[in-house]
């Protein structure tokens, strides 16, 4: 009981600490989400409650810091898990390829999702900023997934993770 | 049922429920004031600490140790004081003037406007920050409110967009979803000015092919809107041409605002007593 509490605890700074550079990160280089690879690690790492309440504060996060009407960030960490349970189906979740493509197909959603929610809202996309986004955004994801899984510490992990 | 019949369904139903929020936050606001005042003033608290200790260093840098040319820029400002006083004289005097030929006239005072001051805390952050923004340390607990004019004092900066507890953002005049009515200072020509993105200059929309207005000249707010007090000065106009197939002249104009730059800016609001004074004269 008193372990798990201190788990808890210790999952709980960590992640506050993880959400404070992701935010430090996103502000030197906008438009790019780097809260993703955390919540990639989380759903590896420990699948369940605490990886959608992680998705949870991080939709919040997201539709908080931008200027679109709610509904990116339901739509973008929903791809991504969408994306995350085909992808069990035909890769090792942790191999680096798949981390890969994952970014490609995070990188590609970007414009296509910005774009399709602001002409929801009849706002006029800048699009060609949203196309370099979209690609430091396929550039950026597997590198920061690499680093955050390698700074994950060992005891926030479960050793029956199915993945 | 079929496994993809089964996928289809719950694909056809995740839509469903996604549009279906979708459409009853953009009615009511529920979600967006949610995430205003999670996300933005979160991320608005973790990223004050560092802009404060940025701050702090380059002010230090800049009062302590980088002194040279300091004697020679307070000469010049001396003189930049002193034109300005002459200036200001003048200006009183026409302004009394025009004040009283109001007054003899019948004309109503226009509304006066307080400013308040806020820090610029960040600029877009984020995916979702497709719109050219920055954040404030200001929000709803200082009375700061959806669609406020902002400006500094170089000129117009945009209006907020939406704003937290404690920290709120501001579209810039340089989105091209960005609106401001203005007029020229000197023809008093009136059209729509329109943000056509970052870095880019803007543009004057819907001023009919007749209207004077000349390379040069300021564009100052209208205050047709009812949103910007009348007169703040916003962009200064590059280039006018005429079109054989527009109704409407094309005019450029470039932001006398730089955004990039921006570290302070002033809030406007409408003073309550002129308010007031103004709903009991209708």
């Amino acid at each position: 009981m008193r372990k798990e509490s201190n788990n808890n605890l210790r999952a709980l700074i960590w992640w506050i600490g993880y959400i404070i550079a992701a935010i430090w990160a996103q502000k030197l280089l906008p438009g790019v989400d780097f809260l993703v690879p955390g919540l990639v690690v989380a759903m590896q790492e420990r699948p369940g409650g605490r990886a959608f309440l992680l998705g949870l504060v991080f939709i919040l996060l997201q539709e908080g810091m931008g200027g679109l009407s709610f509904g990116y960030g339901i739509a973008w960490y929903g791809s991504l898990l969408v994306l995350f349970q085909f992808g069990r189906w035909l890769f090792d979740v942790r191999s680096f390829l798949f981390m890969c493509l994952l970014g490609l197909a995070m990188g590609a959603l970007h414009p296509l999702l910005t774009v399709g929610l602001m002409s929801l809202e009849s706002l006029r996309p800048p699009m060609d900023r949203l196309l370099v986004e979209g690609a430091l955004q396929a550039l950026i994801f597997p590198a920061a997934w690499w680093l955050t899984a390698q700074v994950f510490p060992e005891g926030l992990k479960v050793d029956d993770s199915p993945y | 049922m079929t496994k993809p019949k089964k996928i289809a369904l719950l694909v056809v139903l995740g839509l469903f429920l996604y549009l279906s929020l979708y459409t009853w936050n953009l009615r009511t606001g529920y979600l967006d004031d949610l995430s205003s005042r999670t996300g933005l003033d979160i991320a608005g608290w973790v990223v004050r600490p560092g802009q404060w200790v940025t701050s702090q260093a380059v002010e230090t840098w800049e009062r302590y140790v980088y002194l040279v040319g300091l004697r020679e820029e307070n000469d010049l400002l001396k003189e930049r004081v002193r034109q300005l006083r002459l200036e200001k004289l003048k200006l009183r005097e026409r302004a009394r003037t025009a004040s009283r030929l109001e007054t003899m006239l019948g004309f109503v005072a226009p509304p006066d406007w307080k400013a308040s001051g806020a820090r610029v805390v960040m600029h877009r952050l984020g995916p979702t920050a497709a719109l050219d923004t920055v954040a404030i340390d200001k929000g709803t607990l200082n009375q700061v409110f959806d669609g406020q004019p902002v400006a500094c004092l170089d000129g117009v900066v945009g209006r907020v967009l939406k704003a937290g507890f404690s920290n709120a953002q501001v579209l810039l005049l340089t989105d091209p979803n960005s609106r401001i009515a203005v007029q020229g200072d000197l023809h008093r020509s009136q059209g729509v000015l329109v943000g056509r993105g970052e870095n880019e200059p803007l543009e004057v929309r819907y001023m009919n092919l007749n209207s004077e207005i000349e390379a040069g000249e300021m564009l100052v707010t209208s205050g047709m809107a009812g949103i910007f007090p009348k007169g703040l000065p916003v962009a200064r106009v590059t280039d006018v041409r005429r079109s054989d197939i527009s109704l409407f002249l094309t005019i450029i104009a470039k932001p006398l605002v730089d955004p990039a730059g921006l570290e302070e800016v002033l809030l406007l609001t409408r003073e309550a007593a002129a308010e007031e004074d103004h709903a009991e004269g209708e």
